[in-house]
């Protein structure tokens, strides 16, 4: 590492950036600066991959009940009360609880609304597990992985509209999703576009928003192919951006997503390789759309 | 004071997974959780932010600096003396979680959790799982931010060392100066 340009990879800025505490564009500089420092990014990947373990670990206890003695302990009435030893405590305030929402008593009607409506929204979620769909990852995402599994595999017309006519392909796209589109140049780390096409929005959408979504194809010597797919309508243009990581198979295939949010587009790269793969070329593609962003417009 | 109470009761499941990860026991976790959700309604009125939608991360940000207070007064009072830094800390939590677990991954890195300073386990637990930003972070826990960042640090390398079977490994990222 050189001393003058590096000071952008220090310790702080790398913890940062896997935490996702860096402004779109800094953390555009970051990403791009990793692809010339192999060991920055590799630690970055390991903090990450921690990262996500702690995340995963024991996801399901969100789903347990809670225990009548927490949700009661939230009433100023049972704050105030004098404390008798927990376990007496517990079963009384069951039984007051109980009693409250049989009679409506003292805001008692409120309060288990909003028990039925937590329940719901679990029960909600709950359903959308079972049927194989993790509520968290929004719908474009499985639109992007759907969409992959269609076309990736597809010889003959796996584009609508080649990268001969690049040009031509980003304008088109660009106007039908009313936001200026980007189709990194990945051709230095041995990634050529193959071009895109226009899909259309799942039911989603928002009311308003355009219906149209573009995928772009990239492919490698060797044949291999990833998906870049843009959807308008990000709802959280401030937040710092976010990588996460999906999975879904099809066909006996696993296609892995990642996906993020940066200003008014969202982001879904979809690739049948590993996580490692995926991740580096993600942050490639979100470092060079930063680039192209930034970068004044060309007539 | 109830609009608070009503508006806790989807912030509940996760607070409660990070009290249990944070005690390493459900029974200690139950307890400290409800202490906190109780001195939050007594406290509800000194609970001030305007609606909108930053509003449940302000409630949720609250509650764990109310938790980790608590949090912290139990370390305190579980030691006579307070002669080292609570970043020194050394105490390996009990962990009474159920027995079968069929990953060893993250059997691995539950126990390996449950082993660290409490520090560094509160610190681990507010960012990288309730992905609070450094600032929040620096609140929940009343320390500067720089505070924030070198137990983050410390903490990941200590995570990783001891889920690498106490080795040292390779040495860590210099700093770039």
């Amino acid at each position: 590492m050189t001393h003058d340009d590096d000071h952008d990879l220090d310790e702080a800025t790398l913890h940062a950036y896997v935490d996702g505490q860096l402004d779109p564009a800094r953390a555009a500089a970051v990403a791009d600066r990793l692809l010339r420092h192999p060991r920055a990014a590799q630690q970055v990947l390991a903090w990450r991959e921690q990262r996500e373990s702690l995340q995963a670990l024991h996801r399901e206890w969100l789903d347990e009940p809670i225990p009548p003695r927490l949700t009661a302990a939230l009433r100023p009435e049972a704050a105030n009360a004098p404390r008798w030893p927990r376990a007496w405590a517990a079963a009384l305030l069951l039984t007051v609880g109980v009693g409250a929402g049989l009679a409506g008593g003292w805001g008692g009607h409120a309060w288990w609304h909003a028990k039925q409506e937590a329940a719901e929204r679990a029960s909600a979620e709950a359903a959308a597990r079972a049927a194989g769909r993790d509520p968290s990852v929004p719908d474009y995402v499985r639109d992007a992985a759907i969409a992959h599994a269609v076309y990736q595999p597809e010889q003959r017309h796996p584009v609508e509209v080649g990268a001969d006519q690049a040009d031509h392909l980003i304008q088109w796209l660009s106007k039908r999703l009313g936001q200026p589109l980007h189709a990194p140049v990945l051709r230095d780390y041995g990634w050529k576009l193959v071009g895109g096409r226009l899909l259309p929005a799942g039911d989603d959408a928002a009311p308003g928003a355009p219906l149209a979504r573009a995928q772009f194809m990239y492919e490698n010597e060797t044949g291999e192919r990833f998906t870049l797919y843009v959807s308008t309508g990000a709802r959280s243009p401030e937040a710092p951006v976010a990588f996460r990581l999906t999975r879904r198979v099809e066909a006996g295939q696993t296609t892995r997503s990642l996906y993020w949010i940066d200003g008014a587009l969202a982001y879904a790269l979809s690739g049948n390789f590993d996580e490692k793969r995926l991740r580096i070329l993600a942050d490639l593609v979100h470092a060079r759309i930063g680039m192209a962003d930034r970068a004044p417009r060309s007539p | 004071m109830t609009v608070v109470l009503e508006e806790a009761l989807p912030l509940l499941p996760r607070l409660r997974r990070h009290a249990r990860l944070l005690c390493g026991d459900t029974a200690r976790a139950d307890d400290l959780l409800q202490d906190t959700l109780e001195r939050a309604a007594r406290k509800g009125a000194l609970f001030h932010a305007e609606p909108g939608p930053t509003r449940q991360d302000a409630l949720r940000n609250w509650l764990l600096t109310l938790m980790h207070r608590l949090y912290l007064n139990q370390r305190r009072d579980a030691r006579e003396a307070l002669h080292d830094s609570l970043d020194e800390e050394d105490t390996v939590q009990p962990l009474v979680h159920e027995p079968q677990q069929q990953v060893a991954l993250r059997l691995d890195l539950e126990r390996a959790l449950a082993a660290l300073p409490a520090a560094a386990r509160e610190i681990l637990l507010l960012v990288c799982v309730e992905e609070l930003s450094y600032q929040d972070a620096a609140r929940v826990l009343d320390v500067p931010v720089g505070t924030v960042m070198s137990r983050l640090s410390r903490a990941r390398e200590r995570l990783r060392q001891s889920m690498s079977g106490g080795e040292a490994g390779r040495a860590p990222l210099r700093v770039v100066k």
